[in-house]
């Protein structure tokens, strides 16, 4: 049975949520507080995926995402947001949330999401990827991207990627040396559309270029094509 | 996060501010040094000079000020949202969790009252936020009438007792309530009052409640209602800052939602009529007590 942590400090959502989760077959706990969720996560394992509420009283779901990641904490996130502004959203993907709903939103579309990200990490832990095109790892440059481990291994270095990270760099490397529009990506691999701000994604792109450009700033596999979007280039000709 | 990056906004204009005003005087201490023998052109000088650092320091002053209320009525804005959204949010999933799931009849009982106190907080939310731009234009002064306030204060403790589940241990009446305390008034806009500050002591004294609320008259001219808790208190330097319009103290006291209008609004009937509203507290976690003094008026 799935574990789904829920952290929401507003009482009657919060039972609303555990009911319709469990009643979806998942084994559900309440977290009222950032501190409590951070001290419920701490066994890296204990959740297969985590809704997490922004406005929290004390520490703040931003607080939560980044602090979970910062421990080496790689759970799939759901951000709820009462807000729902796009800097919003762009903080929360900063802080290493997987993916995020505006409050108050559709039953059905939480269920969806939450599945959504059970699947992506079923996918990605299988030995197997039961995606089409998904191999087991993918090398370029000297380095290597492990679909299965989510872990990037650069020279001596790992670096573990979270789950929508390890989502944005399959699907660049799947769209490997054409130039990919953001709002297709944002479509593709988050399933968000038109509304949302499309510099969503460029946190993530940061966050990958870290990882794998020598020169972050002057980046050589994942390329800025001005006025569209990113390309993917697996071996620069430079 | 963004607060600590809006106080680094504000400050960098202050410094800002001060090295230009800065700048203007020592060009002015320059200027007079400079035309000395010069009479006309050292008066004339002087005058720009002063126009000029006058112009910088009003134009601070005004900066520093717009971007302290901005913040503030950000904040509002993100309280209110959160008190509109979060109660939509709950009934919406209690509806639709009704509609797509076969419930047992106490299910479907509990789910209603849910939905009927969220409503209830909607509700809530709405008539704070109306209440709180009616009462900065203030209501006619002709439809002002006598009330019977130990009436009017007794109703309102029945009522909250009622609205919050209390029974008498929990919120407390004392002091003269016998129909001789007569204020002038809008009766509606002093039930506000009243009601928002025991709300209020109810709000902040979770889980165990005991409040008392008492009636008073210190001398034959007014009459004073305090509202005692035995919650979260208040820190001593947060006091006054309480009665403005949006603010909310930060820290633990956040935990407790709200919009920030709830006392702005009790400040501002009391003082309407007359009146006005007071806190004190010993400090954190030992409660607080909030007084609301009125004028008395005598039947004719």
């Amino acid at each position: 049975m799935k574990r789904i942590l829920v952290v929401e400090d507003e009482a009657h959502l919060a039972k609303g949520l555990r009911f319709n989760l469990e009643a979806e077959g998942y084994a559900v706990e309440i977290a009222e507080t950032g501190e409590r969720a951070l001290e419920l996560l701490k066994k890296p394992d204990a959740f297969d995926a985590v809704v997490l509420d922004i406005m929290l009283p004390a520490k703040d779901g931003f607080a939560v995402a980044s602090e979970v990641r910062a421990a080496g904490n790689y759970v799939p996130i759901l951000m709820l947001t009462a807000r729902g502004r796009p800097e919003d959203v762009l903080k929360g993907f900063e802080a290493g949330t997987d993916d995020y709903l505006p409050k108050p939103f559709e039953l059905s579309i939480l269920i969806a999401r939450i599945g959504g990200l059970l699947r992506r990490k079923e996918w990605s832990s299988t030995a197997n990827g039961a995606k089409p095109d998904a191999a087991q790892v993918f090398t370029f440059d000297g380095k290597v991207f492990d679909f299965q481990q989510l872990q990037l291994r650069t020279g001596g270095e790992t670096h573990q990627l979270t789950l929508m990270e390890a989502e944005l760099l399959r699907y660049l490397i799947q769209n490997r040396g054409r130039p990919v529009p953001r709002k297709d990506i944002l479509a593709d691999v988050w399933n968000l559309h038109a509304d949302t701000d499309t510099r969503a994604i460029d946190s993530f792109i940061v966050r990958l270029r870290r990882y794998i450009e020598r020169e972050p700033t002057e980046p050589r596999h994942l390329i800025t094509v001005r006025g569209v979007g990113y390309r993917f280039e697996p071996e620069p000709k430079d | 996060m963004r607060i600590t990056s809006r106080a680094k906004a504000i400050a960098f204009f202050i410094t800002l501010g001060a090295i230009v005003l800065g700048l203007a005087i020592a060009l002015n201490v320059t200027w007079i040094v400079l035309h000395v023998r010069q009479i006309g052109t050292l008066v004339l000088g002087i005058i720009f000079f002063a126009v000029i650092i006058a112009g910088v320091v009003v134009t601070t002053v005004f900066l520093v000020r717009e971007i302290r209320r901005n913040e503030q009525q950000d904040s509002f804005l993100n309280a209110v949202t959160h008190e509109l959204k979060t109660p939509v949010a709950s009934i919406r999933m209690y509806l639709e969790t009704l509609e797509r799931r076969p419930l047992d009849d106490t299910q479907r009982r509990e789910f209603y009252r849910i939905m009927l106190e969220d409503t209830d907080r909607l509700v809530g939310t709405i008539e704070q936020v109306l209440k709180a731009g009616e009462v900065r234009h203030g209501t006619d002064r002709r439809d002002w009438q006598q009330v019977d306030f130990g009436k009017l204060v007794t109703d309102a403790v029945e009522l909250a007792r009622l609205r919050h589940h209390l029974g008498a241990g929990a919120l407390r009446m004392s002091g003269p309530h016998n129909g001789d305390i007569t204020v002038r008034g809008n009766p509606e806009e002093l039930r506000t009052a009243v009601a928002n500050l025991i709300d209020n002591a109810v709000k902040y004294s979770q889980p165990e409640r005991d409040i008392t609320v008492e009636l008073a008259t210190p001398d034959i001219d007014n009459v004073v209602m305090s509202v005692h808790d035995r919650g979260i208190g208040i820190p001593p330097t947060e006091l006054k800052r309480i009665f403005k319009r949006f603010y909310r103290v930060p820290g633990k006291w956040r935990q407790v939602k709200g919009t920030g209008l709830g006392l702005f609004i009790v400040r501002s009937i009391a003082r309407r009529h007359g009146g006005d509203v007071s806190a004190a507290s010993e400090g954190e976690g030992h409660g607080s007590t909030f007084s609301i003094r009125l004028p008395r008026v005598y039947r004719v």
